[in-house]
């Protein structure tokens, strides 16, 4: 079994990237687990076409519910977990993360899916939302980024977070990519020490697809972008790197990002 | 800075005792249902009654301001509460729960002393100070008592970073010097014509405990001769009612067996500032052998004079021993002991040694 769990600043991606990764893999035959660790459970809505039932709601009805009762078949049989979480404003998040994956694999035995994805919300906030890497749920972290400054700089902010925990990252992903501001993302890339494993351009068709609740694998296989994503995909499956990351100060990183504008 | 790595008290229980001055007759405890046992479970025998709203991990993660709001509608319907206080806990403090939100939704603010403090607020006395605090904002206390109140917990919680169990990283526990030994030693002060000066210099209810050992060496005093000085934290005009009430009920109890106060250094809630007076008196005109009990340290008179400290608890007892008095008593617990309906001075260890050692 391979792990890995997506990170990224809030709304550049994550979800996307996770449900279509995870899409082009199990088209391609293979056995993927997505696991959406996000309160507002939109992790798994596009293979699914609809919200499962959540993890932590369940839990909260009858203690110890059956793993049937959480974890469905979606598009290309995918298996899709929302953990869930409060409603916004109230409670803790993060401490339902840690309680709600310690419960996931205590009772479902994650090692039999070829490649398990955590799509984790935005930033490292709080402990909780560091379980999945602090607790060795996951064995790297993917780093989402496009290529704009407030988003590197999230991105620098994870590896710095990733460094005190002393957890591995394996790559960058590059969503919305431009052909002007790939050298930015090329610079954070060697400077932190960690790859690009793909990039996805920033693309209409994946916002369309969205509004219908589908993957781009789903709703148009054949398409340039679906071909894309695939590739993409398979880089994150056979990547076999992962490293500490290193961080940058924020100087250098204003610098990096300023410098030929 | 360093850090104490003994238990130390908690700001949610003084939070409740506070509560319990202020005559609220339900505290509710916004935590899971074990936080502060032990000072809940007191004090219910003081006839405050004591509940939690029992939170659980699906409280914590998906937030419980609507069962906090049940169990003060239901605890409003079981009890009918004059009074509520109302305390946070680690857990409902750190994920952000809205006490007052939930008293208002239960329709119950305006009768609610909310108090938002963790067992990580700080000192102990930031929980009083926050009940004092919002006491005052409802109108219950007038702003000159609570900046007394305020001032003598800043000073008592100084004391404590200065001289109590505040002041070193780690104490050990000991048990304290032998009753009996003490009690012998009392006595020859008396026989051989000597003076003993007693301290009363307690905080609230425990003053039903130390206030036993001036009945005993009263009437040790009477059987053996010598002179017995009495300075007691006993104002009956300064504090909230019940904890005045309690100077009052003391000083009868004096009156009926005999004892007389030579000099009031207080109120029964100043134990910082009426033990600057009591050291000022004792340092004026020293007696062969000062015992000092309650918060002996506020009283620092070791090394000054002979002096016997008497307290609670193995670690403050170590404590004084380390400061220098000369010899340390520890009490039974004074507020496990004080604590309960009918107060009454109670019987203590180093005055049962007195009295039986005087029989002898
Ligand atoms: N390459 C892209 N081109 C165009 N739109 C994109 C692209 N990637 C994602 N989006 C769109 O951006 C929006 C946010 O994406 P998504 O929900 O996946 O982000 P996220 O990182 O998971 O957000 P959150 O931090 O809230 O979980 C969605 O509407 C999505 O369709
Ligand atoms: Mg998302």
């Amino acid at each position: 079994m391979k792990s890995v769990a997506f990170y990224g600043k809030g709304g550049i991606g994550k979800s996307t990237l996770a449900s279509n990764i995870a899409a082009a893999l199990g088209a391609d035959g293979l056995k993927i687990l997505l696991v959406g660790c996000d309160p507002k459970a939109d992790s798994t809505i596009n293979l699914l076409g609809r919200r499962p039932p959540q993890l932590l709601e369940l839990m909260k009805q009858e203690k110890r519910p059956d793993p049937s009762k959480f974890i469905e078949e979606g598009f290309a049989g995918v298996a899709c977990v929302e953990i869930g979480g409060p409603e916004p404003g109230v409670g803790c998040a993060g401490r339902g993360l840690i309680v709600g994956i310690r419960y996931l694999t205590e009772v479902f035995d994650i090692r039999r899916f070829d490649l398990v994805i955590f799509d984790v919300p935005a930033d490292i906030v709080c402990g909780g939302l560091a379980v999945v890497m602090k607790e060795g749920y996951s064995e790297s972290a993917l780093i989402v980024t496009s290529d704009e400054f407030m988003s590197l700089y999230a991105a620098n902010n994870l590896c710095r977070g990733f460094r005190s925990l002393g957890a591995r990252v394996g790559g960058v992903l590059y969503n919305r990519s431009t052909t002007g501001g790939r050298r930015y993302v090329g610079r954070f890339s060697s400077r932190v020490g960690v790859p690009i494993l793909g990039d996805v351009p920033l693309s209409e068709e994946l916002i369309r697809a969205d509004r219908a609740r589908k993957t781009i694998i789903e709703s148009s296989p054949a398409s340039n972008l679906s071909g894309i994503i695939s590739s993409v995909a398979k880089s994150v499956y056979l990547n076999s790197f992962s490293c500490v990351p290193n961080w940058i100060q924020i100087e250098e990183l204003e610098e990096m990002c300023a410098g030929d504008s | 800075m360093s850090v104490i790595i003994h238990p130390r008290p908690s700001p949610v229980a003084a939070a409740m005792y506070t509560l319990r001055d202020l005559d609220a007759d339900t505290i509710v405890l916004h935590g899971p249902s074990g936080c502060c046992f032990r000072p809940a479970r007191l004090l219910e025998r003081d006839g405050v009654r004591v509940v939690t709203s029992a939170l659980l991990e699906d409280d914590l993660v998906f937030g419980s301001e609507g069962k906090l709001s049940k169990v003060l509608k239901r605890v409003d319907e079981m009890f009918s509460p004059r009074l509520i206080g109302l305390v946070g806990s680690c857990a409902s403090m750190i994920i952000g729960e809205d006490l007052k939100k939930a008293a208002r939704d239960a329709g119950l603010l305006n009768k609610t002393i909310c108090c938002n403090v963790h067992g990580g607020s700080g000192d102990n006395t930031v929980g009083a100070i926050a009940v004092l605090r919002e006491a005052r904002e409802m109108g219950l206390i007038s702003d000159e008592e609570f900046n007394r109140q305020r001032f003598m917990l800043e000073r008592a919680t100084r004391l404590e970073r200065e001289r109590g169990t505040a002041r070193s990283e780690y104490i050990e526990n000991w048990p304290g010097d032998r009753p009996k030994e003490i009690a012998k030693k009392l006595i020859e002060t008396f026989a051989s014509g000597g003076e003993v000066a007693f301290v009363l210099n307690a905080k609230k209810e425990t003053s039903f405990l130390y206030a036993d050992l001036a009945l005993a060496l009263a009437s040790a005093r009477r059987r053996f001769g010598g002179s017995l000085r009495v300075l007691a934290n006993l104002d009956p005009k300064v504090g909230l009612p019940r904890v005045r009430s309690y100077s009052v009920k003391i000083l009868e109890e004096f009156e009926a067996e005999g004892v007389v106060v030579d000099s009031i250094t207080g109120g029964i809630d100043e134990y910082p500032i009426s033990g600057e007076r009591a050291k000022e008196l004792l340092v004026r005109d020293p007696p062969d052998l000062a015992v000092i009990s309650g918060i002996p340290h506020a009283v620092a008179v070791e090394g000054v004079m002979k002096t016997v400290a008497v307290s609670v608890g193995s670690r403050a007892v170590s404590n004084l021993k380390s400061l220098g008095y000369d010899y340390v008593v520890a009490e039974r617990d004074a507020h496990q002991v004080s604590l309960g309906e009918k107060k009454q001075i109670r019987r203590s260890i180093l005055g049962q040694a007195l009295r039986e050692e005087a029989a002898h």
